[in-house]
C-alpha cells in the first residue's frame, strides 16, 4: 500500500473557479450552469468580465443539487429552487451552531453532547 | 451478454409512456436513494433502476432495447445482426459487454457521431473528517485510507491551521482515475469539530462558561482562565452581571488568514449549595443592609 502526502485547497471564498472548472466539479454542463445563473440561483463574483469566476463557497451546495438533479431527473428550474433552499439550510445550520456556542453550557441542556461549564478549582 | 428486464426493474408495463416511466423511476429512486435508505443492497438497487431509466427515458435507446424482444432476466443472448457494426466500440464481441455499457455507447454515437471513446472523469469521493478543536487551531495531518480500482492507498492529508466547523476542503486529482484522457477525480473533505470539554466554537471565536461567586461578580476579581495557549489572568470588572460576555481579544482559534478569533468568557453567578454558619450570618447581614433590588428595573419596565 502506498502513502502519499497531499496538500489541500480551501473550498470557500478564498478559492475561485472558472465556469469550466465549476462544470467539471459539479458534473453539470456550462450551459446548465448559465441557466442557473439566469434563474438567479448561482451568481458569478463579477458579471462584467468576459470569463466569469465563481466563489469556491458555492461548490458544495451546487454538487449536492447537481447530484439530486441527476438522481431524480429533475428539471433545471427545480434545481434552481433547490439550490436556494440548500443554501438557506446551510445558513440556518450555521446560525444554530453559532447560537449553541453562545448558549451557556449550564442552561439546562444536559443531554447535549459537548462542553461542560468551566470552573476554577476550589481551594 | 446477459439480458436485463428494464421494464420489470421499474415496475412498468412495456407499453408505458414516458411520463409513467419517469414517475415510476422517481418513486423508486426516492425509496432506494442512498441518502434516504440505509438498508443493505440499496446502492445496487439504486444503480439497477438508474440503468433501466437511462435506457427507457431515451426514445432511441428504448426502441433499440425493445428490438431485443422479451427474454428471461439473466438469459444469455446475442444482439441482432448489425449491432456489432452499429454500436460496439471496437471489433470485440458482445460476450463480455454489459447491456448498460452497450446502450451508453449507443447514446454517445448519436451525440458525438464518432467512434473515439469519450473522456470519462474519475470518480469524486466525499468524506467527513472529525478533528479536535486544538488540531483545527494548529493544523493537523490525517490519514485517509482509500480502496478503489487504483488499489489500496493511504493519503496523508495536511489540514492547514484555521479550519472551522463545516469547512470544506478539496484534494485535487486524488479521487478515482479518469479514463480515455479524462481528469482524475477529486476528494472533498467535510470538516467537523469534536466537542471540546471546555470551549464551544463559533467559527474562529471560542466561548466558555465562567462561574463566579457573588462576591467576585460584585467586587471584581483577577481570575485564571483557560485559553488554547495556556491559562491567562482575566480581570473581571466589579459589578459583572450573569450572562455578560468578557472578551479576550485574539485568544480564539487561528483563522487561516494570519489572524485569530476572540475568546469569550460567558459569566454565570453561582452560590454555595449549603452555607456555613458564618456565611449565612454574612449573607443575612448583607440582606438587611443592602438596598439592591434586582427586580426594580424589570418592575419599572413592566409598568
Amino acid at each position: 500500500m502506498s502513502t502519499q502526502a497531499v496538500q489541500v485547497t480551501w473550498l470557500d471564498a478564498r478559492e475561485t473557479l472558472t465556469a469550466a472548472e465549476l462544470s467539471r466539479t459539479c458534473g453539470m454542463s456550462p450551459e446548465q450552469l448559465a441557466e442557473l445563473v439566469e434563474y438567479g440561483a448561482l451568481a458569478p463574483i463579477d458579471r462584467t468580465v468576459a470569463e466569469p469566476l465563481f466563489s469556491g463557497a458555492c461548490v458544495s451546495s451546487l454538487r449536492r443539487a447537481a447530484r439530486l438533479y441527476r438522481d431524480f431527473d429533475l428539471d433545471l428550474f427545480a434545481v434552481a429552487m433547490l439550490l436556494g433552499y440548500l443554501n438557506r439550510i446551510d445558513e440556518l445550520e450555521r446560525e444554530v451552531h453559532m447560537l449553541r456556542a453562545h448558549l451557556p453550557g449550564h442552561a439546562g441542556v444536559a443531554s447535549r453532547e459537548g462542553p461542560q461549564p468551566w470552573r476554577e478549582p476550589h481551594g | 451478454m446477459k439480458y436485463k428486464d428494464y421494464y420489470a426493474a421499474l415496475g412498468v408495463a412495456r407499453d408505458a409512456d414516458a411520463e409513467q416511466i419517469k414517475k415510476a423511476y422517481r418513486k423508486l429512486a426516492r425509496q432506494h436513494h442512498p441518502d434516504v435508505s440505509k438498508s443493505p443492497g440499496t446502492e445496487a438497487k439504486f444503480k439497477e433502476i438508474g440503468e433501466a431509466y437511462a435506457t427507457l427515458k431515451d426514445p432511441e435507446k428504448r426502441a433499440a432495447y425493445d428490438e431485443l424482444g422479451r427474454q428471461p432476466a439473466g438469459h444469455e443472448f446475442r444482439p441482432p445482426p448489425g449491432w456489432a457494426h452499429q454500436y460496439a466500440s471496437d471489433a470485440q464481441g458482445f460476450e463480455d459487454i454489459d447491456l448498460a455499457d452497450l446502450f451508453d455507447a449507443l447514446g454517445r454515437r448519436h451525440r458525438g457521431g464518432h467512434h473515439a471513446p469519450m473522456p470519462v472523469h474519475g470518480r469524486d469521493y466525499e468524506t467527513a473528517v472529525r478533528i479536535s478543536l486544538e488540531d483545527a487551531h494548529r493544523g493537523a495531518t490525517v490519514k485517509l485510507n482509500l480502496a478503489d480500482a487504483g488499489g489500496d492507498r493511504t493519503l496523508e492529508v495536511t489540514i492547514p491551521p484555521g479550519v472551522s466547523e463545516g469547512q470544506k476542503l478539496r484534494l485535487r486529482g486524488k479521487g478515482g482515475k479518469g479514463r480515455n484522457g479524462g481528469a482524475d477525480g477529486d476528494i472533498y473533505l467535510h470538516i467537523t469539530l469534536a466537542p471540546h470539554p471546555v470551549f464551544r466554537a463559533d467559527r474562529h471565536d471560542l466561548y466558555f462558561d465562567l462561574a463566579l461567586a457573588p462576591w467576585e461578580a460584585a467586587l471584581g476579581a483577577e481570575i485564571e482562565v483557560p485559553t488554547l495557549g495556556g491559562p491567562v489572568l482575566l480581570t473581571v470588572p466589579a459589578g459583572t452581571r450573569s450572562g455578560r460576555k468578557l472578551r479576550l481579544r485574539g485568544r480564539g482559534m487561528a483563522n487561516g488568514r494570519g489572524g485569530h478569533g476572540d475568546l469569550y468568557a460567558v459569566v454565570h453567578i453561582d452560590v454555595p449549595a449549603a452555607l456555613t454558619d458564618r456565611e449565612r450570618e454574612l449573607f443575612e447581614e448583607m440582606a438587611a443592609a443592602s438596598r439592591f433590588d434586582p427586580r426594580a428595573v424589570a418592575a419599572g419596565e413592566a409598568s
